[in-house]
């Protein structure tokens, strides 16, 4: 209480609900009295209002931080930043892996230094307060944070109970809280799920209701770390659309920590990370139109002004960055698509399917019911054949997983049969299946046990009675086809999730399965270390795997995968080839899949590209 | 897959304060323990069951229905070799079975008595409830939080024997020093899963204002109504009887003793 007492000007949040005035009606309070009223003022001005020095203070005032975590003292996290947010702002973070974007959201609500050890240098103001001088929970009063993980941040019994636990903590009245409660579920979309455990919501739902829960105790920041990672592209949508209304509404201040480049052109200010230090910021629209940067920055380029780039047809500033955008400067610009190398290219497409081998994994009539009645796959056909490389899209829920987990024999089919290389999943036992299929789950902390690199790789042909001699050259294989090469030594908990990851795939690997299944194998990676999965992986399918990948990462999959299978409320939707399937814009948009932006220029085009590459091969006229 | 143990219905029983619910779930853990008659400790049984019953609770009964029968048979099993006796059947004897039988209705009692009361009583029930009942905030918000982590643990280990099945792993075969051995590989990742969880899981608290004062408010109101106090009252009464009438045994037993130590 003592650190409240010290800043007199200030006052309890409870007291602070007429922040809701210029907030917009969403969190209008309608109880108010004067003397808190001019307290607020003085400390929140309407935008535009006076010179006044206490008027002019900044949201976030970041001065020279540093900082190293403990144990690992000689990486500084972030280098001597300097980083300034305005009230009202809304700012977009983007970076690499290890850029420090997380340190710098941590430490805004003092989370580090007082939660997260190490040593830290500088000064963080938010609201003028110093972070790493109050408590964490004094700090939410000034801030909100939300966490990519949103399992492990919700953990009420009840939506409603969920969203009052903030308020609560800060003593606010109950009549308020149940006040805040309506409020907040309509701002965050979640209305008429109030009485629902937040286990039985999807994963968007959960993350907004995340949102909601920060929103509640009326923060005038909040700051996201990388909100939708783990998100279905509907997800990301209603989560966007949310932060998108909060800041037309009003002050609110705005941090987002994000890997989608797409998204972050709402932003007013985007700020590129890399190595501990700001790379670059200003408006998202310039920095992204700067195309050698951004591929420097390791951050993904936004593709069609890339396209329009590399052919080098026009100044930087002109670069259109959206689909329609740029069909519309295609043809502008007099530029057409040569009709005998859009042919070239699907002869390609035809040349590879005649390449595939015999029928490999066959499902019939396959349903699954779950001992709730929840009926999450629903008579589904498919065939796979040797040398495929299939991508599984659907939703959050949609049931992709179920289905894929009944190819390994995980699950047995409610009704219906899958075999697997001529055997039947309900008559052999997971161990035998799983000597022709392999599958590497979402997670890698969900498999790695062992204390090297080695062990780690060697326990599955281990378990199958590989002799010792075999082991080393199963192990190199493996490591070799990952880029891991000279790891064996390492502990696996000790390297990146993008290294994990890959020590996932090995793990799977050097049990020479013919057929593998990736679980989301881009989630949580960087654009370059996610480029480098999946490289890899296609690799491994020219090499001769059959590949089956469920994925959220659209642009993953136009480029890397020959067939998509579209799976909707436990039915196959579509199912083709790439090419095919991203054509019909239209049914994608039904099952809330959105296709890359080039993808989308294409087809405004009247042809179906799937990469820049491929763009780039078919355009003609250039003079 | 749902792994909580709350089931959210309107019932009489949900509906009654979560300290009435703790102290009924006190009182049948003292019968349990306190008396070795059949006859009350059946009755009991058959009271919690109906409780239970009203309560809408017995399908989680169901799901742990194996554990409740393993804890008997093993009960029955064990005290009848064990217990020493002159007459035995081959390995059992009768005093032991009648013993077994005894101790498998009570620790069977306490469980299924401790799982309607999970079942019946949200977690910010138990936190209110034990706050009102003059215990720390914190110490009653990481009592609940306990009861919250076990389900969130059982998916995640669920997760990972999936992974470590589809790699090959067989948990089925072997010596018994080896199947001990084939849990490294599930026992590992479920604690750092579970530790970095419960890292996030503390962080977002905090981001949440957890500990900014001693005063808190609650959205759920906890009030002793009416039935509160007749259930309260019944329990109270039907305890006070049941000693009342084993009376006998007790004084019984208390003379006997006396007896003996006198001669």
């Amino acid at each position: 209480m003592s650190e409240k007492g010290a800043d007199s000007l200030r006052f309890s949040r409870n007291e602070a609900a007429p922040s809701g005035i210029i907030r917009g009606d969403a969190f209008a309070s309608p109880v108010m009295n004067t003397r808190a009223m001019r307290a607020f003022q003085q400390r929140y001005p309407p935008k535009g209002a006076g010179t006044n020095v206490m008027n002019d203070e900044k949201a976030i005032v970041v001065r020279g931080l540093t900082f190293s975590y403990r144990g690992d003292e000689d990486v500084r996290a972030v280098k001597s930043l300097d980083f300034e947010v305005d009230r009202g702002e809304f700012v977009v973070v983007m970076g690499p892996s290890g850029a420090g974007k997380s340190t710098l959201a941590n430490s805004l609500n003092g989370l580090i230094p007082r939660f997260i050890r190490g040593k830290y240098e500088g000064s963080v103001l938010v609201n003028g307060l110093e972070a790493a001088k109050h408590s964490v929970s004094r700090m939410a009063e000034e801030i909100g944070l939300v966490f990519q993980d949103f399992e492990a941040q919700l953990f009420s019994t009840n939506v409603k109970l969920e969203v009052a636990f903030g308020p609560e903590n800060f003593a606010v009245p109950r009549e308020e809280i149940a006040e805040r409660i309506g409020k907040v579920l309509k701002t965050v979309n979640l209305e008429g799920v109030e009485g629902r455990s937040p286990a039985t919501l999807s994963g968007g739902q959960k993350q907004r209701l995340a949102i909601g829960s920060v929103l509640a105790m009326h923060p005038d920041i909040v700051c996201m770390d990388e909100p939708t990672t783990d998100l279905d592209p509907l997800g990301k949508m209603g989560v966007f659309t949310i932060a998108k209304e909060l800041h037309e509404q009003g002050a609110l201040t705005l941090l987002i920590i994000e890997h989608e480049t797409e998204e972050a052109l709402h932003a007013d200010r985007l700020v590129v990370m890399k190595d501990g230090e700001i790379a670059a910021q200003g408006k998202p629209g310039d920095i992204l139109r700067d195309v050698p940067f951004t591929d420097g920055a390791g951050i993904m380029p936004l593709q069609i002004p890339k396209y329009f780039f590399e052919l080098k047809l026009c100044e930087r500033e002109e670069l259109p960055l959206l689909p329609k955008e740029g069909a519309e400067f295609f043809r502008r610009k007099g530029l057409v698509l040569e009709q005998s190398r859009y042919k070239w290219l699907l002869e390609g497409d035809r040349a590879r399917e005649r390449h595939y081998g015999k029928m490999i994994v066959k499902a019939e009539g396959v349903s699954h019911v779950y001992p709730d009645g929840n009926r999450a796959v629903d008579d589904v056909g498919l065939e796979i054949r040797e040398r495929e490389f299939v991508a599984i899209l659907g939703h959050n829920g949609s049931g992709k997983t179920t289905l894929v987990k009944h190819f390994n024999g995980l699950l047995q089919p409610t009704s219906g049969k899958v075999t697997v290389c001529g055997k039947s999943t309900a008559e052999h036992s997971i161990y035998e299946i799983g000597k022709e299929i392999g599958y590497v789950f979402q997670n890698p902390d969900h498999q790695i046990f062992a204390e090297t690199v080695f062990d780690e790789v060697a326990f599955s042909p281990k378990i199958r009675g590989c002799p010792e001699e075999e082991l080393a050259v199963r192990v190199r294989e493996a490591l070799e086809a990952v880029d891991l090469a000279g790891y064996e030594k390492k502990d696996p908990f000790s390297l990146s999730k993008g290294e994990r990851q890959r020590v996932a795939v090995a793990s799977v690997l050097s049990a020479r399965p013919g057929i593998i299944i990736l679980d989301e194998p881009t989630t949580g990676l960087d654009y370059a270390e996610q480029r480098k999965m999946m490289e890899l992986v296609r690799k491994l399918n020219e090499s001769g795997q059959t590949v089956i990948m469920i994925t959220h990462t659209m642009w993953v999959v136009a480029e890397y995968a020959h067939r998509v299978v579209v799976v909707k409320d436990g039915r196959v939707l579509l199912d083709g080839a790439t090419r095919d399937v991203f054509a019909r814009e239209p049914e994608l948009e039904a099952s809330h899949l959105r296709p890359p932006h080039i993808v989308s220029m294409s087809n405004l085009l009247g042809h179906t590209l799937l990469s820049v590459e491929e763009m780039k091969y078919c355009t003609g006229g250039v003079s | 897959m749902d792994m909580f143990l709350y089931i959210d219905k309107e019932t009489p029983v949900h509906r009654l304060d979560p300290r009435t619910k703790l102290l009924l779930m006190f009182l049948s853990f003292v019968l349990a323990l306190s008396f070795r008659s059949f006859v009350i400790l059946s009755s009991v049984l058959v009271a919690v069951l109906l409780y239970g019953a009203a309560g809408s609770a017995l399908s989680n009964l169901r799901r742990i229905r194996v554990v409740l029968m393993m804890i008997a048979s093993f009960s029955v099993v064990i005290w009848s070799v064990a217990t020493p006796s002159d007459s035995r059947f081959l390995l059992f004897s009768l005093e032991g079975l009648l013993y077994g039988v005894m101790v498998a209705i009570k620790t069977d009692l306490m469980i299924i008595s401790g799982m309607i009361f999970l079942s019946t009583t949200k977690i910010e029930e138990i936190a209110g409830g034990l706050v009102k009942l003059k215990l720390p905030y914190r110490g009653a918000f990481a009592f609940s939080t306990a009861i919250r982590l076990v389900p969130m643990i059982v998916a995640t280990s669920y997760t990972i024997i999936q992974a470590q099945k589809s790699r090959g792993l067989d948990l089925d075969s072997g010596s018994m020093l080896q199947r001990i051995r084939k849990y490294v590989p599930l026992v590992i990742p479920t604690l750092v899963s579970v530790i970095r969880g419960t890292n996030v899981f503390s962080m977002a608290l905090e981001s949440k204002g957890f500990g900014y004062s001693d005063v808190r408010t609650t959205l759920l109101e906890l009030r002793m109504k009416r039935t509160d106090w007749l259930t309260l009252g019944v329990a109270l009464l039907v305890v006070a009887a049941a000693f009342f009438f084993n009376m006998d045994s007790v004084a019984y037993g208390a003379c006997l003793f006396s007896v003996r130590s006198g001669s």
